[in-house]
């Protein structure tokens, strides 16, 4: 008998034990209790990272040392904290393609208030009031996206079209086009200075794991979240606020997308217009390889952490091994694919 | 354009299940013959078996003493049979022509490629129309411009544009202003005057007598019999639908309900759905709301419970008067509402049994915003308990339960926020009988706890059956109030379907 079909036996008998079906937790994640094949099944994106990264180790020059993992685990996290909420506001059932120029807008808000400031409030208060600056406006651009969606029901797939334009413009604005390198010269610590050894980017990228990866699977929101995006009537009929849930998992993404672009301009030691472009192409990527499903209602935080650390694994090797940028790309596509179809056909045999 | 049907022994069978049993009989040309039943009497199969829409089991049909064999829609229509359903099956944003034309629009040619002949599309449309005496509509309309009523004229017309010798009418006046119920027998009549023979699905009985020249009577999937119109009494054919029903096997209830409504709802109104909807509901009761589709019940409770917007009237919930309810707000305050469709909007089907029995109580098992699997599991064990639901494992997806299970998961949703108010919207569509009693059985226990519930159901044997009282609505308004015990089956059908006793 199948799991997934819309209904048992006609009298509502025992609808019997499942063979290799996965039962589905509060998050959709697998519960994992079975054995040999059924453990491939459910563990497959994390087999196959494995795979990945042994293989990288043999056919990879310089790939296993402890100074290119950081380097691979610096880059990756400016795209996973943004991952990490893009991966509810998919799961919910919105998108958000303005990621890439709000990362660009956050960067360039910081560096104008650490210029414009410095003289007046001296700089290390100038740094703060642009950060705290860049991420409201992170939060305000985020819920702008959901009251929109609440108020004159534009999708949100449009209205962060439009912001992908209009906050890349913005930034532009602020910097007049050219790069403003108005930081302090401690302001580099925070994308690319060290603790302990490891990038600082990688302690919040870990936090915001962690606190995402709570959020979705331990609170009432993210139980909600999951409902909202597997059926919004269903849910508002529950009595669930599907609009605030909405708006909020936009202001969080919102809010990780600014504190990305403050990283990766102390990072790059300026405020420039023109980075992060293409980024939220790669943060969705991650989020789907990691098997969320687009459709709403379905996907994990932990798999989004696989899926920023495949793609992230993929590029730095591929740039070991001297691939060229031309096939990297093909190969980044074919990635996005095989892992979508791959998750279909786990999908049918599970059901 | 003839079209007598004749069927011999037609039966079909789903599994166990014999929706149509040995239907043999002879649908005369040229006139327009009812078709009666209550849900499940097997009327619309016999429809899917003249439209190709399924296959018989067994037995076969003749159309002008010619065997039919269809084994898809397009075979009836080709042999001259056309249905126009319930739902309207028109795209919006096309014309009307198009509409009527759709798939098979006339083409020229251009040159070398062959284009869409527009003004003959046009011409062809407006002929239609003037033959069937249709002067308000024009073909260059877009559909999504016109009434329902005139969208129910041009799915007619429609059908009409395939020359039928048989037209299949399921249930079209069902989202029908009066007026608009006027205009469409009209052109039932002309369509009749000009030979086709029309069959004629409804469940409202005064309009059998208006527009039928006979009426079929099914029951439990067998032929009750057939009458000539002039012959026919409203009793006749209520006691045809119905036979001899045994009475209900209601549990020793508690007799009388308490006097303090709990409830109070006063002048309750929505433009062009319902108006002027007053009534109490006591402490412990079970009022049912009794009607025909679209008589407003599903969207009174809907409204109360703040699913749906209000034009007017008062709302007093165990004392406090409520403005603008929304659904958060009504579950505060201790209300509960178990949708009509489950499948749609009563479950997330892609969650677990587990989850979904958490839904509506996130906030109240976990108050401070953090829930764990293992503080709601008591909850979830006492509703799978309690609601008997056949689960193998509460974290399997709800979509592996039965019907009558899932909709067990809805109700045991509701029943973990501890409400003192359930609106029950036909709680036992869909489900079999076993489960049918089960659902009633916990309404009963629930009501025995002090908990007041509406419920809805299409079937007034159900009512009678489960309801300490009964409101009748009829075109969204409240028509007559009735106590079971003093009611017979066919006073309440009766009510239900003329407004009056």
């Amino acid at each position: 008998m199948a799991p997934n079909g819309p209904t048992g036996g006609p009298t509502g008998g025992p609808i019997g034990l499942v063979p290799n079906g996965i039962a589905v937790g509060p998050s959709g994640r697998p519960r994992r209790k079975r054995r040999g094949r059924g453990w491939l099944t459910a563990y497959a994106m994390e087999s196959i990272l494995l795979a990945l990264v042994l293989s990288l180790v043999f056919l990879a020059p310089g790939f296993a040392t402890w100074g290119n993992l950081l380097n691979v685990l610096r880059t990756i996290s400016m795209l996973g904290i943004i991952a990490f909420g893009m991966t509810a506001v998919i799961i919910c059932g919105e998108i958000d393609l303005s990621v890439g120029a709000g990362a660009a807008l956050s960067g360039c808000i910081v560096a104008w208030f650490s210029g414009a400031l410095a003289a007046p409030l001296g700089e290390v208060a100038a740094v703060i009031v642009g950060v705290a600056a860049a991420l409201g406006a992170g939060v305000l651009t985020g819920m702008f996206a959901g009251k929109m969606r609440q108020a004159f029901n534009v999708p949100t797939f449009i209205v962060t079209l439009a912001l992908y334009t209009a906050l890349r413009g913005f930034a532009n604005l602020i910097t007049g086009g050219y790069p403003l390198t108005s930081f302090p010269d401690w302001f580099d610590f925070l994308g690319a200075g060290t603790l302990l050894g490891i990038p600082f980017p990688v302690y919040v990228f870990v936090l915001v794991f962690a606190v995402m990866h709570l959020l979705m699977t331990g609170t009432n929101f993210g139980r909600a979240v999951y409902a909202v995006g597997g059926n919004a009537e269903a849910a508002r009929l529950s009595g669930i606020d599907v609009f605030f849930v909405k708006t909020m998992t936009l202001a969080v993404t919102g809010l990780l997308t600014a504190l990305s672009g403050v990283l990766i301009a102390s990072q790059i030691g300026s405020g420039t217009g023109t980075t992060a472009t293409g980024m939220e192409l790669d943060v969705i990527a991650s989020s789907i390889i990691g098997g969320t499903s687009l459709m709403g209602g379905k996907g994990r935080i932990w798999g989004t952490l696989l899926g920023v650390l495949f793609l992230g694994c993929i590029a730095n090797g591929m740039t070991l091994m001297n691939v060229s940028e031309f096939w990297q790309q093909v190969v980044r596509g074919g990635t996005i694919l095989g892992a979508v179809l791959l998750n279909q056909i786990l999908e049918r045999a599970r059901a | 354009m003839q079209g007598s049907v004749e069927f011999s022994a037609v039966t079909k069978t789903y599994g166990p299940i014999r929706a149509l049993a040995d239907f043999t009989h002879r649908f005369g040309s040229g006139r327009v013959h009812a078709l009666m039943g209550k849900n499940g009497s097997g009327k619309s199969t016999l429809i899917k078996i003249l439209a190709g829409a399924i296959l018989p089991t067994a037995g076969d049909f003749r159309l002008n003493g010619v065997p039919a064999h269809f084994t898809c829609p397009r075979d009836a229509l080709a042999a001259g049979i056309v249905t126009v359903h319930q739902e309207l099956s028109l795209v919006p944003g096309l014309s009307v022509a198009e509409n009527i034309f759709l798939g098979r629009l006339s083409r020229r040619r251009l040159g070398p490629v062959s284009v869409i002949d527009w003004p003959r599309v046009h011409a062809d449309a407006a002929r239609l129309l003037t033959e069937m005496d249709i002067g308000d509509i024009d073909p260059g309309q877009p559909v999504s411009d016109l009434s329902v009523g005139q969208q129910q004229t041009v799915e007619i017309v429609k059908a009409m544009s395939f020359e039928p010798a048989v037209l299949l009418l399921d249930e079209p006046t069902s989202a029908l202003a009066a007026r608009e119920v006027d205009h469409l027998f009209a052109l039932v009549r002309r369509l009749r005057a000009r030979g086709v023979t029309i069959l004629y699905i409804t469940h409202r009985l005064n309009e059998l007598f208006e527009i039928a020249d006979t009426c079929t009577v099914l029951r439990d999937g067998h032929l009750v019999g057939a009458i000539e119109m002039a012959d026919a009494t409203p009793e006749i054919i209520v006691e045809m639908m119905f036979g001899d029903v045994a009475k209900a096997r209601r549990p020793a209830r508690r007799g009388a309900v308490a006097d303090d409504p709990v409830l109070s709802v006063r002048g309750l109104s929505r433009r062009g759905v319902f108006e002027n909807i007053s009534f109490d509901l006591h402490r412990g009761e079970i009022l049912g709301f009794a009607g025909m589709l679209g008589a407003g019940r599903t969207e009174v409770l809907r409204a109360i419970f703040g699913a749906d917007p209000l034009d007017g009237g008062t709302i007093v919930l165990d004392g406090v008067p409520v403005q603008g309810p929304t659904p958060r707000r009504m579950k505060e305050l201790g209300l509960g509402y178990t949708p009509e469709n489950r499948k749609e909007v009563g479950l997330v089907q892609q969650l677990s049994i587990h989850d979904n029995l958490c839904l509506a109580s996130l906030g109240r098992i976990a108050p401070r915003g953090m829930t764990s699997r293992r503080r709601e599991r008591p909850h979830v064990a006492r509703q799978i308990r309690d609601l008997a639901i056949k689960a193998a494992d509460p974290l399997l997806p709800v979509s592996s339960l039965s019907g009558g299970n899932q909709q067990k998961v809805v109700i045991g949703n509701w029943l973990n926020t501890g409400p003192k108010v359930m609106f029950f919207d036909e709680p036992s569509r869909g489900v079999d009988i076993q489960a049918k009693q089960q659902i009633f059985e916990i309404m009963w226990a629930e009501a025995s706890r002090g908990v007041s519930s509406i419920f809805v159901s299409s079937e007034p044997e159900e009512l009678l059956d489960v309801a300490d009282r009964i409101l009748v609505l009829r075109h969204g308004r409240g028509v007559a109030e009735v106590a079971p015990g003093e009611t017979t089956l066919a006073q309440l059908f009766r009510i239900c379907m003329e407004g009056h006793p």
